[in-house]
């Protein structure tokens, strides 16, 4: 569905995208991570038509993005980061007006409507001016608009960034529906949580590089990652640690906080407690942390998804 | 309090683009309205020159030392042209009035007939007629008055005596002549110098409601437009662009959109105001409605364009509303919105001509006071010269919104 081949854009010196690839299957849920300037905006604008690129070329729904513009604005459906609206406008009027910019005949567009707003809930103040809508309902109203037109292929850009958990909920249901229907979706998002509950691949982006891409599965092989016990010691000295760090090798401790990695912390985590009860320290907190996203992505860039 | 006070005065002088326009609006207005009234850039006891234009048509010596006469006094700058160009620069609103020296009139002067000078004015601008009228008069008096009370003397003595001998009515010819040289005497009536003309005559719809409306409305809808053009640079702000253009819409359309959205505000003002003018004002807007349909429709563009061209070199609304006041202001002031063109000194009447005002303004004269009809090639240039201006700031404007539009995603 679409095709990403050697893509690059510099902004005066500054190297947003150096030559990223990447394809996207129809159907698929594809998440773009990346901490901020990683390149994940200039990529989705790239995307959705409004940046040029500097080189290399895209394909959307077997239309090339510099020949044929037009073809692939009508495929997509971009839901930006900002919320959008004419808030003078009521609900029904802008969807009304977004709509339309698509040339999708009246009654059809109508019926679109009536049926968005029921999606959405929002079906009984589809008459109310935005300005008077919260801001949860507002982003609501603004993926809405993006819908209207039955795209192949739907950009969200940090669709539930600041809203009520209730919104959040409906947003995600709304969403999970989409990708049932099997519209095409590419999903920026600092939340992880949203990555690993909806992207059946992700790509992680860096100073404008694709660095690791795959399922969570194959993201967790590709940065080799180790699990985590975490134990809190509240009678450490200095002759304990000597013994702690002659008994286990791959550890990293600060103050009394030890992490041991390994790669099966069920396994291990027993012999750990009772080398620890052996030595004569007590254990005040014992935790284990699981491979996710989170660390994977920590581990591959070196930088948290919110830096 | 004081606290409150000192904070309000410290962002008042942090934000130098409001600062700047709240001296350079007033400033620009105190000079533009002082040099309109006369009086500034001129030294205590300088008079400012009045344009005099003068038409010879006795061509005799005596006409010509008259006219040399007039143009050597610093009151008059006498500008020689033909009758047919003198008569159409008063029928085209360019000139209040023209002088004619009508043939004979070197014989009427020394026969004591009155002497045959005509003013052919514009009734819509009898004030200056009037200033102008009276000032050459009295310096007539000065160059010809002698000569016409001494053939009038003469004539009136060789009436009383007409059995006198030839040799003593030559002496005492000769003694008035030498009278009258010396200026003993100047008692000839002032009227009689001077017979007038209206070129325009008084119409129905009286000068001053065409200046009040026309330039009013003209100047509202500049402050009127610029809002619109600033649509632009709210859908910026707010992502709403950005969003169109993810849109199958190319640029050029949004912007155009635009365009057309701020030429129909214009129209539909610019026909209230005028439709407010007739109800209220009796304004007669159906004498000649398809030159008005015109040139609402031209004014409108020309406004529009200007609305838009400020917004497009602009990046915020609050920029856009700062110069606006500014621009909009001195280009009403020099373009007869605020101050008729004509009671404008030279200058400014020149630098008139670079404002939209000006050329809407002249062109509801044309229609309202001059009854030109819709052919009249002095209306039509002002058409033309309004959709030229128009289609040169939509031009500039297409050219910077393109830009800016290209920039917003970069």
């Amino acid at each position: 569905m679409i095709s990403v081949s050697n893509l690059a854009k510099n902004y005066g010196a500054v190297q947003a995208l150096k030559g990223i690839s990447f394809d996207i299957r129809k159907g698929e849920f594809y998440g773009l991570l990346g901490p901020n300037g990683a390149g994940k905006t200039t990529t989705i604008s790239i995307m959705s038509t409004i940046v040029k690129p500097g080189g290399g070329s895209v394909s959307i729904a077997g239309n090339d993005l510099l020949t044929n513009p037009i073809a692939c604005k009508k495929a997509i459906g971009v839901v930006p980061q900002e919320i959008a609206l004419y808030n003078d406008l009521s609900a029904y009027d802008n969807l009304m007006f977004w709509g339309s910019l698509y040339n999708v005949p009246k009654p059809e567009l109508r019926s679109r409507i009536d049926g968005t707003l029921k999606l959405f809930g929002l079906y009984d103040r589809r008459n109310d001016k935005i300005k008077t809508y919260s801001g949860g309902m507002k982003r609501r109203i603004n993926i809405a608009s993006a819908l209207l037109h039955h795209p192949q292929v739907l950009f969200f850009d940090e669709p539930t960034v600041g809203i009520d958990p209730q919104s959040r909920n409906l947003i995600y249901e709304v969403i999970e529906k989409l990708h049932n229907d099997g519209i095409t979706i590419v999903y920026t998002t600092h939340y992880m949580e949203e990555a690993e509950r909806f992207c059946d691949r992700i790509g992680i982006m860096d100073n404008g590089q694709i660095i690791a891409q795959g399922t969570l599965d194959e993201l967790k092989a590709t940065a080799a990652m180790k699990e985590a016990i975490i134990v809190t010691f509240s009678n450490l000295t200095d002759e304990y640690l000597e013994r702690v760090c002659a008994f286990w090798k791959d550890l990293k401790h600060t103050g009394s906080v030890f992490h041991f990695y390994s790669s099966s912390a069920k396994k291990d985590l027993s012999a750990i407690i009772v080398q620890c009860n052996d030595i004569g320290l007590d254990i005040s907190n014992i935790e284990i942390q699981k491979t996710n996203l989170e660390t994977i992505f920590l581990s591959l860039t070196g930088k948290q998804l919110r830096d | 309090m004081l606290k409150l006070v000192i904070k309000d005065l410290k962002l008042f002088f942090t934000d130098t683009r409001a600062l700047a326009l709240t001296f350079a609006v007033p400033i620009s207005l105190i000079t533009l309205f002082a040099y309109a009234f006369g009086g500034a850039g001129r030294s205590k006891h300088e008079v400012r020159p009045m344009q005099l234009t003068v038409v010879d048509e006795d061509k005799t010596d005596a006409s010509k030392n008259t006219i040399a006469k007039l143009d050597s006094l610093k009151e008059f700058e006498v500008m020689q042209t033909t009758l047919d160009t003198a008569e159409k620069l008063v029928m085209k609103g360019d000139e209040a009035a023209i002088f004619v020296f009508h043939k004979g009139f070197n014989d009427s002067l020394s026969a004591g007939k009155k002497p045959f000078i005509e003013v052919k004015y514009d009734a819509a601008k009898e004030t200056e007629v009037s200033i102008l009228t009276g000032s050459l008069t009295g310096s007539l008096m000065g160059f010809i008055g002698n000569k016409f009370a001494a053939a009038n003397t003469i004539k009136k003595f060789d009436a009383d005596y007409p059995d006198m001998d030839s040799g003593m009515r030559a002496g005492i010819h000769a003694q008035i002549l030498r009278q009258y040289s010396a200026g003993d005497k100047k008692d000839a009536p002032k009227e009689a110098f001077i017979t007038a003309t209206p070129l325009v005559a008084e119409k129905e719809n009286s000068p001053g409601l065409i200046q009040a409306v026309s330039g009013t409305a003209i100047m509202m809808l500049l402050f009127a437009v610029v809002g619109v053009g600033t649509s632009m640079l709210d859908e910026k702000q707010e992502g709403t662009l950005k969003k169109l253009l993810y849109s199958p819409i190319s640029p050029n359309k949004i912007l155009f959109g635009k365009m057309i959205y701020a030429n129909a505000v214009a129209i539909f003002q610019l026909t209230i105001m005028f439709l407010y003018a007739k109800l209220v004002f009796g304004l007669d807007i159906f004498h000649h409605l398809p030159a008005l349909v015109l040139m609402i429709l031209a004014t409108a563009y020309a406004c529009s364009s200007f609305g838009v061209l400020l917004a497009s070199f602009s990046k915020t609304r609050q920029q856009v509303q700062g110069f606006s006041t500014l621009i909009i202001l001195v280009m009403s002031c020099i373009g007869g919105s605020m101050i008729p063109v004509f009671i404008m000194p030279d200058l400014m009447r020149k630098m008139a001509v670079f404002s939209v005002n000006y050329w809407g303004i002249q062109g509801f004269y044309d229609i309202f006071w001059r009854m030109f009809p819709i052919t009249n090639t002095t209306f039509l240039s002002r058409i033309l010269v309004l959709l030229l201006i128009g289609t040169g700031m939509n031009a500039i404007a297409t050219m910077m919104f393109r830009k800016n539009i290209l920039n917003i995603a970069e």
